[in-house]
């Protein structure tokens, strides 16, 4: 049987997610303080992990699930009959279950009652209620957030995506090679079902140039972009809506890039701008402004253009934003210099912080092989060592 | 104790007497370990200059054989959460204590890497748990400590060891160690390590690897060829107009020597005043690393913020402020 590999690398335990520690925290907490509060709201992007998350913590918990997603009719009589019956009785096979409402979003005005009745439902269920959607905020959902704990399901960084793309290329034996997976993970924005989807699409296509186009169309697009900005001033309020990339995206763009285009004055006065843009980013993401967005996009954009009285001419080779490609190939470059010195502060009682720090001073001494059978040193930890 | 050939650990004083410096700290210590009765304790002082020594020697003198089972070290900067105090420190806590000893003894260190949050509810488990566990906490600064737990402590200043006790030290290792260590190594020994013993012995041990006979010269390739890349190397690309490199260089410091951005701008803040520059520039400067540093604590993007830095110091390469 072939399996989509979205589905085959689902992950099934807390342990299989990545970046989504604080939502896994709130959930066992959630769980653990039933019924102090009796309904719970996963929201967050598409591919996040909601529902995967819900039937996790089911699994690790040995609970049975009662699933009803958005496919199904969810008016008051449907609930009443199916849902309302399920929240007094217990399990069957299992100690006990958990009721998904999928999608919650999606319950809409054909379901007539239904926002209503999932309410009066929270309020008296003998189980954990555990419902998803994308937006939270919604009028229609609010009724139901002021019963429910709330836990945002962030979208993942393309460092988490890569790890997840890399595990599964290397237990597929498919095309590993980094660059190629680092795009699918930029492209995915935080979408982790869309990049497996991507990989899998690639992975059996065994013509590479497929790969190869879709990158470039890509880059075409930020490359136009970053023209536009530097040397011709675009208008700006819609300047970045042509692109897949998000905001976020663009901005490593416009960094990696400002010191090929700009010199002296117009380089701070163009950092000056980015810096004011990451501050007012920093507030959305604190507070939830959303408010700034505007003052981001403006000194994103207008900023960063009027930053010298005329626009440089000519042609400016616009390079690739090397700053997150080289912290994830450093973390994997020290990871064994990690297990190394956990192993290592724990005999010389010292924080590890302090042996990653002085690790040049400690590696001869680690280099001893008493020392190396004192700590218990793995083959691969001492070859690090040894290199 | 196994054999190690770790020096700090084969050396570490495991008795009152062999612990060089620290004398007043020590009587004291001694006479409340001898009434078979400690109250929490606080040390507060530099890196390397014996807190976590004197907390083992302490629970080995009270304790005797059966010390390990009854102890519990925990460092508050590898593990900094509220999770720690909720789960490991409670769990140790609140079991009775094993063999003929009246409580347990936890030991946690650098104590000052806690968050408010996570020191709030140590406090109360050092009140819950009085009667079956007492605490050695030790710090940089205790001011990062809590009010309410420095008044539940007895604390206790460390100094920074002098000339004199690194050189007692030196001595001791090396005389077991068969070294042949010239006068003027001592001093060098003593120069790097800035008065942490950990540091100077590390120092020693890393010479030693090479060879038996050490002169100050040896002491000084090993201790610098360790140093980080200072940031003044990358101050100074940005002076010289290079800001592609700078950018490059700061960040392969932060990522290989683990630091971060709000370390960077301690650097930078003390950095500025030797450099070549006009004094007026370096005022300028300074604001400048003043507001680079308040918008990291905001949640800025630390390396979006040091580049805006220095882009700034590319113009004052020129004799430009911004």
């Amino acid at each position: 049987m072939y399996k989509n590999l979205s589905e085959k690398y689902i992950a099934e335990k807390y342990e299989d997610f990545h970046g989504q520690d604080a939502a896994i925290i709130e959930i066992k907490k959630f769980l653990a303080e039933f019924p102090k509060r009796r309904g719970i709201i996963l929201h967050g992007p598409a591919g996040t992990g909601k529902t995967s998350l819900a039937l996790a913590a089911a699994k690790e918990n040995n609970l049975e699930i009662l699933e009803l997603n958005a496919s199904d009719l969810r008016n008051r009589l449907k609930l009443e009959q199916i849902v309302k019956p399920a929240t007094e009785q217990k399990s069957l096979f299992k100690a006990g279950k958990i009721i998904l409402m999928d999608e919650v979003d999606g319950v809409t005005g054909t379901d007539i009652g239904g926002i209503p009745e999932l309410v009066r439902l929270v309020t008296m269920t003998n189980y954990p209620l555990v419902m998803t959607c994308n937006d939270v905020w919604q009028s229609k959902l609010s009724p139901l957030r002021a019963k429910c704990k709330i836990i945002e399901m962030k979208a993942l960084s393309t460092l988490s995506i890569l790890e997840i793309l890399k595990k599964i290329s290397g237990k597929e034996g498919i095309n590993k090679n980094i660059s190629f997976l680092s795009q699918i993970s930029l492209k995915s924005q935080g979408d982790v079902r869309a990049a497996i989807n991507d990989l899998q699409s690639y992975a059996y296509d065994h013509n590479i140039i497929v790969d190869v186009s879709e990158k470039r169309d890509v880059e075409e697009n930020i490359f136009n972009i970053l023209r536009k900005l530097f040397k011709e001033r675009a208008p700006f309020f819609d300047l970045f809506d042509n692109t897949k990339l998000s905001l976020d995206e663009v901005f490593l763009w416009i960094e990696e890039n400002i010191p090929r285009e700009y010199k002296n004055e117009a380089l701070a006065n163009a950092y000056y701008a980015l810096g004011k843009a990451d501050v007012f980013r920093g507030r959305i993401y604190r507070d939830q402004s959303w408010r700034f967005l505007i003052y981001q996009n403006i000194f994103q954009s207008a900023g960063i253009a009027y930053a010298k009285k005329t626009p440089t001419q000519g042609f400016t080779k616009y390079e690739n934003p090397k700053r997150i490609l080289k912290i994830w190939l450093h973390n994997q470059k020290i990871e064994k210099k990690k297990t190394i010195s956990k192993k290592y502060a724990k005999l010389v009682h010292c924080s590890l912080k302090r042996v990653m720090r002085d690790f040049d001073l400690i590696r001869p001494i680690l280099k001893k092989p008493l020392v190396q059978e004192q700590m218990r040193l793995s083959d691969e930890e001492v070859d690090f060592l040894n290199k | 104790m196994s054999q190690t050939d770790i020096w700090t650990e084969k050396y570490r004083p495991s008795k009152f007497e062999e612990v060089v410096g620290q004398h007043e700290i020590i009587k004291r210590i001694k006479s409340l370990v001898q009434a078979l009765n400690i109250p929490h304790f606080l040390f507060a002082g530099p890196a390397g200059t014996g807190k976590s020594t004197l907390a083992l020697i302490v629970v080995k003198e009270l304790f005797g054989p059966s010390w390990k089972e009854n102890y519990l070290e925990l460092n508050a900067s590898d593990e900094r959460g509220i999770d720690v105090v909720r789960q490991k420190v409670k769990d140790f806590a609140r079991t009775k204590a094993i063999k003929n000893v009246p409580f347990k003894v936890i030991f946690l260190d650098e104590a000052d890497a806690l968050t408010k949050e996570a020191q709030q509810a140590l406090r109360r488990t050092m009140e819950n748990y009085s009667n079956t566990c007492r605490f050695i906490l030790s710090c940089n600064y205790s001011s990062r400590i809590i009010d309410p737990i420095q008044s539940r402590c007895v604390s206790f200043r460390f100094k920074i060891l002098e000339k004199k006790d690194i050189a007692e030290i030196i001595k001791r290792v090396s005389e077991k160690e068969n070294l042949k260590v010239s006068q003027d190594a001592y001093d060098s020994v003593y120069e790097s390590s800035e008065g942490d013993c950990r540091k100077a012995i590390n120092l020693l041990q890393a010479t030693a690897s090479i060879a038996m006979d050490i002169n100050s010269e040896m002491i000084e390739i090993i201790a610098s060829s360790t140093k980080p890349t200072g940031i003044k190397v990358i101050l100074d690309y940005a002076l010289a107009g290079d800001f592609i490199n700078a950018r490059d260089k700061l960040l392969d410091v932060m990522l290989k020597e683990s630091i971060a951005g709000t370390e960077v701008i301690k650097a930078v803040q003390k950095e500025i005043w030797n450099l070549q520059i006009e004094p007026e520039l370096k005022v300028r400067l300074t604001e400048k690393t003043g507001e680079t540093e308040f918008r990291m604590t905001e949640g800025s993007d630390e390396f979006v913020q040091l580049q805006a830095l220095l882009a700034s110091f590319v113009l004052a390469g020129q004799g430009k402020a911004t």
